[in-house]
């Protein structure tokens, strides 16, 4: 499969999602004036691979955004339920969380987020600045 | 050179093009020039060497060449001619007899006579050795030699010489001639019988000197071996030394050479005392000891180049200024699609301002159109009477991003102590968040009216129909849209319940405020499902408690300092420390604090913010 990617931008992070090593991260803030927009091709890549994956692929995703608008929160939702239901299904998934000290919107967030999740999913605290 | 130059005001059109053209012509001309020049110098100096080596190396010899072999031929020819006389028979006879046999001395007579009228000889003559008369043309005798006379001593050397033909060279006082005399021994040459011969003038030379003549100053003379002048062009020159016209130097090199003259011509050059350049050439003539010498001023030799350098000059000239002419009007032609862009250049500009000018219109239109409907989503919201019926105190800070916006509050009075009051964040912002408002309004009051006013159940209903009204068809998609709210039913002075979408409700009391959260569901997607239901959070109200209802677009804005949104503890923080300050004042002091944090950066998304408290 290939490499997605999508350079950053003031309001839409960067996406970077590599098949081959398994990992995938999205850094940066994302509020887009048409969230679904922008997050299709990246919904549509993670169920290709999804798909794709035999079992003892470990997926590990890392998240840096500290801010997401209501439609792109929305939109991480629907992705991080595309995760939960292939760790559902048996795949090994695992979530990063990453947040930096001062943003305490970014760590409720992800407290949320993880709320509602049964599968692996770390909240970290950003390391340096 | 442009580095230095002082900068130009931004000038007209003219002076752009004016400097331009200058600057490309002055500097084609010098480029023009140069290349003229150079190559008229080439051309004069290859040209000069062409004719300073045609002049040496032919014309000179040349003249040199003509005249020596013309000399020779005279010579030569008198040579025949004294041969002819002392080999003829009767002249051997007649000589021989001592002059007594007069048939033979009449035939004799008549040889030397025929001789003399036939040919430019000067004199012819036969001398006796038998009887050593001298007898001339004309059948003259003119003097009986004698040994004694040192005038007659050519005679008796030559007859000694056994040599069938001697050239002797003899100046004449009296005819003030140089003769050149070809004696041939007449008889046998152990034995000869006497000398006859002929004479040549030198004189009879000087016109072919003069038909050689190169140029006006050239010179050409005939020298002997001491460097005597015996024939020039230059008829003043007769009976001068070499030496007194050139350097003895030279002179001494030109007569001790006695090799390669001999037979080929020699060339050189040299400088005078005046610092005129001569080429001179000079060469032995073939029959005696003397030397040609031919000499021609530089200056005249190259005369012919003179003529070739004004030619050139004007040609050169010519051709500079048809070229300058050329130039200039070709610059011209350059320069002017220079004009030619910058019109284009003010007619681009004119079309992008009409343009812009369009778009300012449609713009304006667009904008009419939106004011007009910030006028409909303003009329949907509370006035300030209303406000003031539910509340003791209040203030609201009402602030979409873009004129209209997806926030809206909301209230309605129930009863005599009995309201409701909601504050919605609709999904988007601009137009399509307006459209969501007003169409929640609808819905919220609908609700209200079929008689639902517990929040939970408000909520629940909401969230029902506004499924039932937006999304009635297959989302194209992954779209999907829906509202967060914050809903609370005041009821009475003592009592308070709130229910809230995702929206929380703010409490200030004694100093310390409190969060009642809302559930952390939203309310309208698609992908929830119908039946959610909401938790009810009741508060007895003490007095002077205050709440606030905010939309996320106030934590979340991003700040000038830090890219972080503004957060909720500043928010808490904020109501803490205006306390003391009355609510109705409380919008602006919100407004200046988030907007201090906020500095230059944009507004990220609608923001409002209510203020209450109860009566």
């Amino acid at each position: 499969m290939e490499v997605l990617y999508i350079e950053q931008t003031k309001s839409t992070p960067r996406v970077e999602f590599n098949a081959t090593s398994g990992k995938l991260s999205i850094e940066g803030q994302s509020y887009p004036e048409n969230a679904f927009r922008f997050y299709e091709p990246v919904f549509g890549w993670l169920e290709n691979y999804l798909n794709a994956t035999d079992q003892e692929v470990v997926l590990d995703i890392y998240f840096h955004m500290p801010y997401i608008n209501t439609s792109s929160s929305k939109c991480i939702m629907m992705m991080l339920e595309i995760l939960e239901k292939s760790h559902q299904q048996g795949k090994k998934v695992m979530v990063r969380w990453y947040y930096d000290a001062e943003n305490e919107e970014a760590l409720e967030c992800a407290e949320e987020f993880k709320e509602d999740l049964a599968m692996p999913f770390e909240i970290k605290l950003t390391e340096g600045v | 050179m442009a580095g230095h130059k002082p900068p130009q005001p931004q000038g007209s059109l003219g002076t752009i093009y004016n400097q331009g053209t200058l600057r490309v012509v002055v500097l084609a001309c010098l480029v023009i020039i140069l290349s003229v020049i150079l190559t008229g110098a080439i051309n004069y100096y290859v040209a000069r060497d062409a004719v300073l080596g045609k002049l040496k190396t032919k014309d000179m010899l040349n003249i040199v060449d003509a005249i020596g072999s013309k000399i020779d031929g005279r010579i030569e020819r008198a040579k025949e001619t004294s041969l002819s006389l002392a080999h003829d028979p009767a002249v051997i006879a007649w000589v021989s007899s001592g002059e007594t046999d007069d048939i033979r001395g009449d035939i004799a007579k008549a040889r030397l006579e025929g001789v003399f009228c036939s040919y430019d000889y000067a004199n012819t003559f036969i001398v006796s050795a038998v009887t050593n008369h001298y007898w001339a043309e004309g059948a003259r005798l003119l003097q009986v030699m004698s040994p004694t006379d040192p005038s007659a001593n050519w005679f008796f050397t030559d007859l000694t010489l056994r040599q069938s033909v001697i050239v002797d060279i003899d100046y004449n006082k009296n005819r003030q001639d140089t003769f050149i005399f070809v004696n041939a021994l007449i008889g046998d040459v152990e034995q000869p019988l006497g000398i006859a011969g002929v004479g040549l003038s030198l004189k009879s030379l000087a016109q072919d000197f003069q038909r050689f003549k190169y140029s006006e100053n050239s010179n050409l003379w005939l020298i002997d071996q001491n460097g005597k002048i015996q024939l020039a062009d230059n008829l003043s020159h007769n009976g001068f030394y070499l030496n007194d016209i050139i350097s003895a130097d030279l002179v001494a090199a030109i007569t001790a050479d006695r090799g390669t003259a001999a037979k080929h011509p020699v060339t050189l050059e040299y400088t005078d005392a005046g610092g005129q350049v001569f080429d001179l050439a000079y060469q032995n003539t073939r029959t005696t000891d003397w030397k040609l010498v031919v000499r021609i001023p530089r200056n005249e030799s190259l005369s012919i180049l003179d003529n070739i350098k004004g030619n050139t000059t004007a040609s050169c000239l010519i051709v500079l200024l048809s070229l300058i002419f050329v130039f200039y009007l070709v610059s011209r032609r350059i320069a002017n699609p220079l004009q030619q862009a910058l019109r284009l250049n003010r007619e681009m500009e004119r079309q992008v301002l009409d343009r812009t000018q369009e778009l300012s219109r449609q713009n304006e239109k667009i904008m009419d159109s939106i004011s007009y409907a910030k006028r409909l989503q303003e009329a949907i919201l509370p006035t300030e009477e209303e406000m003031s019926g539910l509340a003791a105190e209040h203030f609201v800070i009402w602030q979409p991003r873009d004129v209209v916006g997806g926030d809206f509050y909301w209230s309605r009075r129930l009863g005599e102590e009995q309201h409701l009051l909601a504050l919605c964040d609709c999904t988007g912002h601009g137009v399509p968040g307006a459209f969501m408002t007003m169409a929640v309004n609808t819905l919220l009051n609908h609700i209200v009216a079929r008689g639902v006013s517990h929040p939970a159940e408000v909520l629940t209903a909401l969230h029902r129909e506004f499924k039932a009204t937006l999304h009635r068809n297959p989302a194209p998609g992954i779209t999907d849209d829906g509202l967060d709210i914050g809903l609370c039913l005041i009821d009475g002075p003592n009592r308070l319940f709130y229910a809230g979408a995702k929206l929380s409700l703010y409490m200030l009391r004694g100093g310390t405020v409190s969060v009642i959260k809302g559930d952390r569901r939203s309310i309208g997607y698609r992908r929830s499902g119908d039946d959610l239901q909401f938790t009810v959070h009741e508060i007895q109200i003490q007095k002077g408690d205050r709440f606030y209802l905010a939309t996320d677009g106030y934590t979340d804005q991003n700040g000038e300092v830090s890219e972080y949104p503004f957060g909720k503890k500043r928010l808490i923080a904020g109501i803490k420390s205006c306390e003391k300050l009355p609510l109705n004042e409380q919008a602006l002091w919100f407004n200046t604090y988030l907007e201090e944090y906020r500095g230059t950066e944009m507004q990220r998304d609608d923001i409002t913010l209510l203020g209450f408290s109860l009566k």
